[in-house]
């Protein structure tokens, strides 16, 4: 979806440029009207100054040119005619059109009358004006190209465009710096969640942000309650599954147990020991689920992550295995060197739980498992190496999968461990790979995570 | 040798009281802690407890009995595998925790470390199969023939002997001979321990555990 940001600047700059260009087309027009009016006036005037100029002499009407030389520039045209329509001075041209508009009743005398007109070419403003002498009323026409005219316009434009254009831009910069800024409290909020670990709950303070958003954060700091809620019902309820079905378990097998040892066991010692591998495998696979579910990222909550020394973990784990693996006949060893990382320790007790028992499941009667930790750098990692038959690469990215089972490992296990495994990496950020171990033999599972002091 | 199981879930109380039983030890059964509590005024070498006990849970009692200056070794039996669990157990004072589903075999095992190791305080003495080692008086006895060790051998053993069952580290080996020896390598405590196998014979077996350590075992799992 587009930002709030980018949709702001959407619906705000074209508005504005609109808003811009009405504002200059009517600056236009007034300045355009303005013009004429100052030009057509200054025109008036000089067709006033002519008639000041007309004379009677002898009974008759006459004008000087010389002393009125001073109202005419250069490209002024003009013509005065007399009260029976006969041209006292000037540029005969302009008696047709002026005679037309002479005639016209409305004029008065002294007022002046506009209009535009072709000659020689080119287009002419014309202005009459009637003045009224003791034999008659003269008509004074002048006349001037627009060429002046329209030059000034240009520069006025031109003028205009500058200024707006700047306006323009200055006001998109402001309106740009305003977003910017106005939503930068947004930004804050984000990098403020972003900074949260997802899983890693926490309240954002309501009073803190804007008005706009404490509706968005009231339900946000309420979603997050809910999850919370639900990540310690989860938690109790593998607490609680784990009760209820451990106890049972236990006690059949350790009825078994001891019916395996009645004198006459031997007789039905295929079916017993079918039914105690089958009860184990309950048991284990339970034991798997509420793992996997353990390391659910709703239910592995970071609050309760701390500094983890690998060593030791290692250390008590082989201590707890090695009888399980004497029994199958396998070497089981540690190479532990110190290394800690920030973690849950009963999901690292899972993680390599799952590890060793998977490489005690398929290591070979005579073979070695051997669980290391090390520092190396900025990264410790957890690594259980075995002899055995090893995973090949292309089943490497499928024994993750929940309930994959390796062709041909029918019958051991259902297919969970590398699951757990990966999840419980997942979790610490860790990165869990597979590979081969020494000379190319057997598996080599290696889970490495960020290292703490 | 006789121990007190506080279970409540029948299925497991029934199997657990045999199977001690055919490992030699006495058993008496309590179904609750407060029924668990009445019959600790008399005697038992080792209490088993089971945590997620109806009422009155089994930290609170075990918490009780320590608060009580009871120093009985106690193994706290569990469904729950939190680790928070495990903490509390053994910060109240618990000697071991096993967690269901556990093997007979393996409980009896425990059960019987834990009584010779709290029988080694008082007496000094472990018998251990065919043989007797006396800490106190710093002797050692195979099918009652006197053994003669180095100091270095003896401090071996006796290193071996306080966690008997359990994995010693060789870096908690060297520790040991840290007094005695200058220069100590790891080498060192393995030639100590090959000496110390040839002259112990086929009596016990240390167990060398690759990368970690030794653990001194009894020949079988005989009955004591």
């Amino acid at each position: 979806m587009m930002t709030v940001r980018r949709r702001l600047l959407l619906l705000l700059l074209p508005a504005l440029a609109l808003l811009m260009l009405i504002g200059g087309v009517v600056d236009y027009r007034v300045a355009v009207v303005t013009t004429r009016n100052a030009y057509d006036r200054a025109l008036a005037n000089t067709a006033l100054a002519l008639a000041a100029n007309i004379q009677i002499e002898d009974g008759r009407l006459r004008f000087s040119r010389a002393r009125a030389s001073g109202a005419l520039e250069g490209s002024t045209l003009y013509a005065i005619w007399g009260p029976d329509h006969q041209l006292i001075s000037g540029t005969p041209q302009l008696t047709a059109t002026a005679a037309a508009t002479a005639a016209s009743p409305s004029r008065n005398a002294g007022r002046a009358g506009y209009r535009d007109t072709q000659l020689q070419g080119q287009s002419w403003r014309v202005a009459d004006v009637t003045a009224s002498t003791a034999l008659g009323a003269v008509l004074i026409v002048v006349a001037e190209t627009q060429e002046r005219r329209a030059h000034t316009q240009q520069v006025m434009l031109l003028g205009k465009l500058l200024v707006d254009f700047a306006e323009l831009d200055l006001t998109l910069l402001l309106v740009w710096v305003a977003v910017y800024y106005g939503l930068r409290p947004l930004d804050r909020l984000t990098a403020q969640i972003e900074r949260q670990s997802p899983r890693e709950l926490q309240r954002i303070d309501e009073s803190q942000v804007p008005g706009e958003l404490r509706s968005l954060i009231v339900t946000f700091n309420r979603v997050q309650e809910l999850l919370h809620a639900a990540a310690q019902a989860q938690q109790r309820f593998v607490a609680d599954a784990a009760h209820q079905m451990r106890t049972p378990v236990a006690g059949l097998l350790a009825q078994l147990e001891l019916l395996l040892q009645e004198p006459g066991a031997a007789a039905l010692s295929t079916q017993l020991g079918a039914l105690q591998r089958g009860i184990q495998q309950l048991a284990r696979s339970a034991n798997q689920l509420l793992a996997l579910a353990r390391a659910e990222p709703v239910a592995a909550l970071h609050e309760n992550f701390q500094p983890v020394a690998l060593k030791p973990l290692i250390e008590e784990l082989v201590e707890r295995y090695v009888d399980r693996a004497d029994k199958v006949g396998i070497d089981l060893g540690a190479e532990a060197h110190a290394a800690s990382v920030r973690g849950d320790t009963g999901l690292l007790e899972d993680l390599l739980e799952n590890l060793v028992d998977n490489a005690l499941k398929y290591a070979p009667r005579g073979g070695h498992v051997t669980v290391r930790s090390a520092r190396d750098g900025a990264v410790a990692y957890l690594e259980v190496e075995d002899d055995g038959p090893g995973i090949p690469d292309a089943e490497r990215a499928r024994v993750r999968e929940r309930f994959y089972r390796l062709p041909g490992s029918a019958g051991i296990g259902c297919g969970l461990g590398l699951a757990i495994v990966d999840e419980i990496a997942r979790v610490h950020g860790a990165a869990f790979s597979i590979g081969s171990g020494a000379g190319g033999r057997g598996a080599r599972m290696r889970v490495r995570f960020s290292a703490v002091a | 040798m006789r121990i007190l199981l506080i279970e409540d879930d029948e299925l497991v109380a029934d199997a657990v009281v045999r199977g001690l039983t055919l490992a030699g030890f006495t058993v008496d059964h309590a179904a609750s802690a407060e029924l668990g509590r009445a019959a600790l005024a008399e005697h038992f070498d080792l209490a088993v407890i089971d945590i997620g006990l109806p009422g009155a849970d089994g930290l609170t009692l075990l918490a009780a009995l320590r608060g009580e200056g009871r120093t009985m070794p106690v193994l706290m039996l569990t469904a729950r595998d939190t680790l928070a669990d495990k903490i509390r157990a053994f910060n109240l004072g618990a000697d071991d925790f096993l967690m269901k589903p556990f093997e007979q075999a393996e409980l009896a095992a425990r059960c019987r470390a834990l009584i010779r190791r709290a029988s080694l305080s008082p007496s000094g003495i472990v018998r251990l199969g065919r043989l007797t080692i006396d800490l106190n008086g710093h002797q050692l006895q195979v099918d009652e023939h006197p053994v003669e060790l180095t100091r270095r051998e003896w401090l071996v053993l006796e290193t071996l002997a306080h966690n008997l069952g359990r994995i010693v580290t060789k870096e908690r080996l060297m520790q040991a001979l840290a007094g005695w020896e200058q220069d100590l390598t790891p080498n060192a405590v393995e030639t100590h321990i090959s000496r110390l196998r040839g002259k112990l014979g086929s009596a016990v077996q240390i167990r060398a555990v690759r990368g970690l350590g030794y653990r001194l075992d009894e020949v079988g799992a005989a009955p004591p």
